[in-house]
């Protein structure tokens, strides 16, 4: 039960960075640079199709964590949950990143015939990129992504704002107001993440289709975001911020959460494997097929260890959840194992033929993969550390902040 | 206490301060009072008798029903070539269906510390074991040669007929046996306090030898009550990879086929997406008439309906993501046999149950929207029979329309259910209601102990009138 015996004033508490640090400033001139160096000097003799492979990987892997962020948030409103809310600025902060991924997507738009094959289809694929003509097209495209990220722009920048004007004002109405829109939003959200899968990823395969593809993005998403929250908590209060405000009962609940969407992505996982294996038709097989033949089989076999067994076993226990340190492992495993799957959804190869005959070569990892995560990533923190400087890191007058100050798990 | 005439409107929270959970100013005796006195009177309301009437001749037709099958075999139900399965496993999958509410209020809605589900998580469990009890039925009759039901099970013969291993048939059969299991020792083991208090407070030699009996020396110490917390705790663990397993399970009897509408990677979430859809309606219909004859107003608020209907809406509306998808997809992934079957669903001969489905479950849970709907005791009690008219449907729907055209023209039949199939399916809603109502009348169908630990603070001292513990 939540004790109300031992709550602290949140306003005795160290809650704002006095001055923005300079690892923001930094962290985005590294972002550039290597997004520069990878662009222009294309290392190891790589084409721009490598460097956009490398970028949409990078990129995806970063939109993921803010779109989780953006989720975490909406679903803590509409529940009205209390335990939540000295995390959830943080929350706020990195989901309300997204008008720099909307930046950023742009390469992907402009250099969009380098990745997507229906946008040139090979004679194999033509008959049927023709059959999805409606839905693949060029301005469609365009216009589907533009809507997404007005969407998401729309939801994270909002909630954010009304959270900082509570801020000042202190007015209990924005939490009301904010309950009655998370819930529509969330209907928004599930719409636009689903359609975003995809375009982004299940694109990159045009003649293979999976219903449940949608809920398998959002699963990897959710996952990746409280992870990443787990471990910004853990930088703000490694910089003397909140300390006495998060406790181990909130990282303990953010480690439940990390765990339940481990399992929840393999669930969604199994039963996208599973009913395709078992049903066995060629159409749906064959993107299997791809990533079970060459040396992809390790990947696939490393995910399945790695993104549900390993930490199904290790995290189960109450303990590892409720220790910052083993926390911090287990978000920083899950955030490389989300980082594994993007691979595994994005880089194999459309067609398994290349693979079976082994003439494909081994897994295609390149120096433009860590150029591009330290590109996008190094603005995405930029970005969220200049933010998190600017204001309070905890809604500070929200109604429920009592409770979360107060919350013990039983 | 007098009974409960008026709702009591908590619904409204004012943020920062949680809503009460159990209105009417109860103290900790008045709970007890509230809940024992039911099955502590000789009498029972008229609508009582009258549903016990009505559902133990529906169980009685149920009984001749299946002896006619057993006697006649399947010949007199509509079933054909190609459609193999009728009403038997429509029935079955909505039967279990049902049952996935009881199990996500008391799993899943604990580990997420919801402390409303305390006020309906006894009869939702009751709710869930009764509806597996149908859902079993089914697949037991169905078989044809019920002499050799036995085969459902992986037991060894003389024959050395093992079980397929790979066949989801044989899961279900997995899947449906943990799940009654588990439920049922959740539900009877959240009982024993409350029947140890029947005990304590029975008149009659019989009812104190009964509830004796099956309270199983609960004394009520400290150390029992911590032995009690941690099993409730595993068993919670425990049920909540059930609330999605066995549903998922479920749909895999149709999605490892590799018949159009049936095979869709989406099957399992959007059945279990489904199954709570259906299961929270069914505890809505359940709570409404429960609470109004036997005076729990106070204990099953409008506050606990207003978030049931909150999770229709929200389930409702994951449904209607399932169904756009498929079509979508059906439509997206080129295949001629996908387009056609979900066409053939919206604009074929089944077209009206397509729609029913559809309007049902995705279009009439909108109105929860609307608060006034969501605290609206008609509004909801018709929302929640048209959500499991719906869901019926549903089932109905992917099983039929698949079955009746499948790859080759030449094979397609109709289906039409026969008197048999009607009657049988009206005497597992009489089975279902026959035991509900015996629950109602002779269990506790509130967990008193769990609602006293959501009761205010203040109530905690004994108030005027009450006698504290």
């Amino acid at each position: 039960m939540a004790s109300h015996g031992h709550t602290i004033d949140i306003f005795s508490e160290p809650r704002r960075f006095d001055r923005a640090g300079p690892g923001a400033l930094i962290a985005a001139l590294i972002g550039v640079a290597a997004l520069a160096a990878g662009f222009v000097m294309k290392p190891g003799g790589a084409d721009l199709r490598q460097f956009m492979n490398s970028y949409l990987l990078a990129y995806l892997f970063v939109l993921s964590i803010s779109l989780g962020c953006l989720f975490f948030v909406l679903i803590q409103h509409v529940v009205a949950a209390g335990w939540s809310v000295v995390v959830r600025r943080l929350a706020e902060q990195i989901a309300g990143a997204m008008p720099l991924l909307a930046l950023l997507v742009i390469p992907i738009v402009v250099f969009r015939t380098e990745l997507y094959p229906w946008l040139n289809p090979t004679d194999e694929m033509k008959h049927l990129v023709e059959h999805k003509r409606p839905y693949l097209n060029d301005t469609f495209f365009i216009i589907r992504i533009a809507a997404y990220f007005a969407v998401w722009t729309l939801l994270s920048r909002g909630f954010l704002s009304a959270s900082l004007r509570q801020d000042a004002s202190g007015d209990a109405a924005i939490t009301t107001r904010l309950r009655t829109l998370a819930a529509p939003s969330l209907i928004l959200y599930g719409v636009t993440v689903s359609f975003a899968a995809v375009d982004f990823m299940k694109a990159l395969s045009p003649m293979w289709f999976s219903t449940i593809f949608g809920v398998y993005w959002f699963a990897g998403c959710v996952l990746s975001g409280v992870g990443f929250l787990a471990l910004v908590a853990m930088w703000v209060q490694g910089r003397g911020q909140l300390t006495r405000a998060i406790t181990k009962e909130h990282y303990h609940d953010l480690g439940k959460l990390m765990f339940a969407f481990v399992v929840f992505w393999t669930y969604i996982a199994f039963s996208q494997y599973m009913l395709i294996w078992y049903a066995n038709i060629p159409e749906e097989t064959r993107w299997y097929l791809v990533r079970q033949s060459g040396d992809w089989w390790k990947v696939s076999l490393v995910l399945l260890l790695g993104h549900f067994c390993i930490p199904f076993v290790l995290f189960i226990s109450r303990h590892p959840k409720r220790s910052k340190a083993t926390l911090f492992v287990f978000a920083v495993w899950v955030l490389l194992m989300h980082w594994l799957d993007l691979f595994y959804l994005t880089r194999p190869p459309e067609a398994p033929e290349p693979l079976l005959a082994g003439s494909a070569g081994g897994i295609p990892l390149h120096l433009l993969d860590a150029l591009c995560i330290i590109g996008v990533g190094g603005l995405f923190w930029a970005w969220v550390a200049s933010a998190l400087a600017r204001h309070s890191l905890v809604p500070e007058r929200d109604p429920w902040l009592k409770e979360s100050l107060a919350f013990e798990n039983y | 206490m007098a009974s409960i005439v008026h709702d009591r409107d908590n619904t409204l929270e004012r943020p920062g301060q949680r809503a009460p959970l159990v209105t009417g100013g109860h103290d900790l005796h008045g709970v007890t009072e509230v809940v024992c006195r039911v099955a502590e009177s000789r009498t029972a309301p008229a609508a009582w008798y009258l549903t016990m009437g009505v559902s133990a001749a529906l169980l009685a037709a149920l009984g001749a029903m299946i002896g006619y099958l057993f006697f006649e075999g399947v010949g007199v139900w509509g079933l054909n070539n190609p459609v193999g399965w009728g009403f038997d496993i429509t029935n079955f999958v909505f039967w279990v269906g049902i049952g996935h509410a009881g199990t996500l209020i008391s799993a899943i809605l604990y580990l997420f510390r919801q402390k409303w589900r305390t006020g309906i998580n006894r009869f939702a469990e009751a709710m869930t074991i009764f509806a597996v009890m149908c859902a079993g039925l089914f697949p037991g009759i169905h078989i044809g040669r019920v002499w050799l039901a036995f085969y459902l099970f992986p037991l060894p013969n003389q024959m050395a007929m093992w079980p397929n291993f790979r066949s989801p048939l044989l899961w279900d059969v997995f899947a449906v046996g943990t799940y009654f299991t588990v439920s049922l020792l959740f539900w009877y083991m959240g009982l024993i306090p409350d029947l140890a208090t029947l005990r304590d407070r029975a008149k009659s030699k019989l009812s104190a030898f009964l509830y004796g009996l099956f309270s199983m020396g609960w004394t009520g110490s400290a150390r029992h009550w911590h032995r009690y917390e941690r099993a409730y705790l595993i068993l919670a663990a425990l049920s909540t990879p059930l609330v999605l397993s066995v549903h998922s399970v479920v749909s895999f009897d149709f999605a490892t086929s590799v018949l159009p509408g049936w095979h869709t990677t989406i099957f399992p979430p959007y059945f279990v997406a489904g199954a709570i859809f259906s299961g929270f309606a069914m505890v809505v219909m359940l709570a409404i008439p429960c609470r109004a004859l036997f005076g729990l107003k106070d204990l099953i608020t409008l506050r606990h309906l207003d978030n049931m209907n909150k999770v229709i809406l929200a389930t409702g509306l994951m449904v209607g993501y399932a169904y756009t998808t498929e079509f979508f997809v059906a439509w997206y992934s080129g295949s001629a046999w996908e387009l056609f079957a979900f066409k053939a669903r919206a604009m074929g001969p089944w077209w009206w149950s397509y729609w029913i489905m559809f309007s049902c479950n995705v279009f009439v849970p909108q109105i929860f929207w609307f608060r006034w709907a969501r605290t609206n005791i008609p509004v909801m009690l018709v929302v929640s029979m048209l959500v499991n008219v719906g869901m019926w449907f549903e089932r109905f729907v992917i099983i039929v329309t698949s079955l009746s055209t499948d790859f080759l023209p030449s094979a397609w039949d109709t289906y039409w259910p026969t008197w048999v199939e009607a009657w049988t399916m009206a005497g597992s809603f009489g089975l279902f209601f026959f035991m509900f109502g015996l629950f109602c009348k002779f269990l506790p169908m509130v967990a008193i102990s769990e609602v006293k630990a959501v009761l205010p603070h203040d109530a905690h001292a004994p108030a005027a009138g009450g006698h504290g513990h």
